[in-house]
C-alpha cells in the first residue's frame, strides 16, 4: 500500500506532514533510523516522531568509544523538559563514533534529526539484526503514517 | 488517564519516612528496578534526615561549588532523573510516582502533565491554591512551589517532586559555583521571587496524594513495603551513588559558553562575557528582566553609560538585544556579544 499523502524527492518524502527518509533502516519501537555509512558501519539517529515525543532536547549523553551495545538497551540518554530518558539501540555493535556537534547542541537533532543530527556511529552491527528493520519504502511509509495517525488520535502528538 | 488492569490494579504505597541524603534517592531508585522488573506502580514519601546536594543526571559536577558542600558537610549525589543542582533538606516532604513506562504517553511533555496533574490535587486538597502552568511548574503566583523532574529507569518511568515546607534560599544559592558576587546576588534574588515554600500540613498533602494518584490511575492504594530484589537493589545503588564516576556524570557534555541557572522553568539567569565586557542577566519568559554590566576598559564612547545601557536592556527580548546594545558603541557590541552566548537552552 502506498500512503495517498505522501510525496516523494529523491530519498526524502513527506508523510502526514513529517520528513521521511527512504536511505535507511528504521526500527519502529525505538524510533531510531539505521543507515550504513562506511563498510562495517552503521549511523543512528532519532527519527522525527522520536524527535517530536520527546520536546525541546535539553542534554544528551552516549556511551563511549569502544563501548558495546545491544538491541533495545541503552547507548546514552536524553533529557527534555526534565525528564531523563533512554537513547535505545536498535541493533548490536561497538560504538565507533559518537557526534560532537549534536553533544555539543542537542537542538541539531531537532532541526535535522535524519542529517547533521545524528547520534552514533556503530561498527559490527550484525547483518540479520539490520535484515529484520523497516527497510521498504512502502514499510518506511506505511508505518511512519499508521504511528502518526495513532499518536493522533491518541493526543500523543498534535494534529 | 486510567487504565486499570487486571495485573496492576494497586497502587504499592511505600512511606519511607526519614532516612539518610543518599537512602533519599536509592530508595526510590530501588523501587524503579522493581516496577520495572513487575512490582505494581508504586507512590512512595521519603524525607532526607540530613541537608545535601543533588545533581540533575545530566548536570556538570563543576555547577556545584564543592568546596562550600564540603565544608559544610553537604555531601553530593546524582539522581537518574532531570532538572539542576539542588540543595535538598528535612525540610522538603518528597513524593514520587513510578509506573511501567508502557503505561504511560511515548510523548514526554504529556506524560509528566499526567504525572503532575495528581499532584496539583493533593496541593489543592491540602489547601494550597497551585496551578500546573503551561511551562509544566507547579505554582502559586509566579513562583513554583514544586521542584520536580522525571526519567525513565529501565522500563519503568518515575516522577519526582517535593512539598517545600520551609526552604533555605541563602544556602540553596550557595552550593552553586558561580563567577562572581553579582550573579549570585541576581540568583538569590530571582530565587526568593521566583520558589517559595507552601504551608500545607505534610500528613495531609500525603494522604491527598496517595487519594490522588490511586484515583487518577485507575488503582487501589494499599501499603506496601520494598521487595527482596528491591531490597538488594538499595545496596547496589547504595555503592554506585557514591562512586567517584557515578558523581562526575556522564562524559563530552558541553560546557556553555554562559554560566546560566535556572530559578523556575522560563526564568533563568546567566553570566557570559566577551572580551572586555561581562553581563550578568536575569531573563523571565524571554525578556530581560535585569542587566547589569562591566567592562574592565571602557571606550570613550560608552563611558558613563553603562548604567543607562543596563536601563535600556529592561524587558528587552533576548532576540533584540544585540540591536538595543547596538547604540552603546564598541562597548555594546561587546555586550552584545555576551549576550549571544547565552541561550538557557541546556536548563
Amino acid at each position: 500500500m502506498t500512503n495517498g499523502n505522501t510525496t516523494r524527492n529523491e530519498s526524502l518524502v513527506e508523510v502526514r506532514g513529517y520528513q521521511v527518509a527512504l536511505d535507511r533502516l528504521y526500527h519502529a519501537d525505538s524510533h531510531m533510523w539505521v543507515k550504513p555509512v562506511r563498510p562495517g558501519e552503521v549511523r543512528v539517529g532519532l527519527d522525527p516522531l522520536g524527535v517530536e515525543t520527546s520536546g525541546t532536547l535539553a542534554q544528551l549523553s552516549f556511551a563511549n568509544v569502544g563501548d558495546q551495545v545491544a538491541p533495545g538497551r541503552a547507548f546514552g540518554q536524553l533529557e527534555a523538559a526534565k525528564f531523563v530518558g533512554p537513547l535505545v539501540s536498535p541493533v548490536s555493535g561497538t560504538v565507533a563514533r559518537v557526534n560532537d556537534a549534536v553533544l555539543a547542541d542537542p537542538g541539531l537533532a531537532e532541526r535535522d534529526p535524519l542529517g547533521a543530527g545524528w547520534l552514533v556511529d556503530l561498527s559490527g552491527t550484525d547483518e540479520v539484526e539490520l535484515a529484520r528493520l523497516l527497510g521498504s519504502p512502502d514499510e518506511i511509509t506505511d508505518w511512519f503514517a499508521r504511528t502518526v495517525d495513532e499518536y493522533r488520535l491518541k493526543g500523543v502528538i498534535a494534529e | 488517564m486510567s487504565r486499570r488492569t487486571p495485573e496492576a490494579a494497586t497502587l504499592r504505597v511505600i512511606d519511607f519516612g526519614r532516612v539518610s541524603a543518599l537512602r533519599s534517592q536509592t530508595l526510590w531508585h530501588a523501587v524503579a528496578h522493581g516496577v520495572s522488573a513487575g512490582e505494581p506502580p508504586t507512590l512512595s514519601f521519603v524525607r532526607p534526615a540530613e541537608p545535601y546536594v543533588c545533581l540533575g543526571y545530566h548536570r556538570r559536577l563543576d555547577e556545584v561549588d564543592q568546596a562550600y558542600c564540603t565544608a559544610e558537610g553537604l555531601p553530593i549525589y546524582r539522581r537518574m532523573v532531570g532538572g539542576g543542582p539542588v540543595y535538598l533538606d528535612a525540610d522538603q516532604l518528597f513524593f514520587q510516582i513510578c509506573l511501567p513506562a508502557g503505561s504511560v504517553s511515548p510523548a514526554r511533555t504529556a506524560a509528566l502533565r499526567d504525572l503532575l496533574t495528581p499532584a496539583l490535587g493533593a496541593y489543592r486538597a491540602a489547601g494550597v491554591a497551585a496551578e500546573l502552568d503551561d511551562n509544566m511548574e507547579i505554582t502559586v503566583g509566579e513562583a513554583k512551589i514544586c521542584g520536580h523532574g522525571a526519567g525513565q529507569v529501565e522500563n519503568a518511568v518515575v516522577v519526582c517532586g517535593n512539598l517545600i515546607e520551609r526552604f533555605d534560599h541563602e544556602r540553596a544559592t550557595s552550593i552553586l559555583r558561580l563567577p562572581d558576587p553579582t550573579m549570585r546576588a541576581e540568583v538569590l534574588r530571582m530565587m526568593r521571587r521566583f520558589v517559595n515554600p507552601t504551608p500545607a500540613d505534610p500528613e495531609e498533602f500525603q494522604r491527598a496524594a496517595v487519594e490522588a494518584y490511586a484515583g487518577a490511575l485507575g488503582l487501589t492504594a494499599e501499603p506496601g513495603e520494598l521487595t527482596e530484589l528491591e531490597r538488594a537493589a538499595v545496596e547496589e545503588l547504595d555503592e554506585q551513588f557514591t562512586s567517584e564516576s557515578w558523581i562526575a556524570g556522564p562524559q563530552g557534555r558541553r560546557r556553555p559558553p554562559a554560566r546560566e541557572v535556572k530559578i523556575r522553568a522560563g526564568v533563568w539567569v546567566f553570566a557570559a562575557e566577551h572580551e572586555d565586557a561581562r553581563v550578568v542577566a536575569s531573563v523571565v519568559g524571554d525578556s530581560v528582566e535585569r542587566a547589569r554590566f562591566r567592562t574592565s576598559t571602557p571606550s570613550d564612547d560608552l563611558y558613563g553609560d553603562l548604567r543607562a545601557a543596563e536601563a535600556a536592556m529592561a524587558g528587552v527580548t533576548l532576540a533584540k538585544a544585540p540591536a538595543v546594545l547596538a547604540g552603546f558603541g564598541s562597548t555594546g557590541r561587546q555586550l552584545a556579544a555576551a549576550f549571544a552566548a547565552a541561550d538557557g537552552k541546556s536548563l
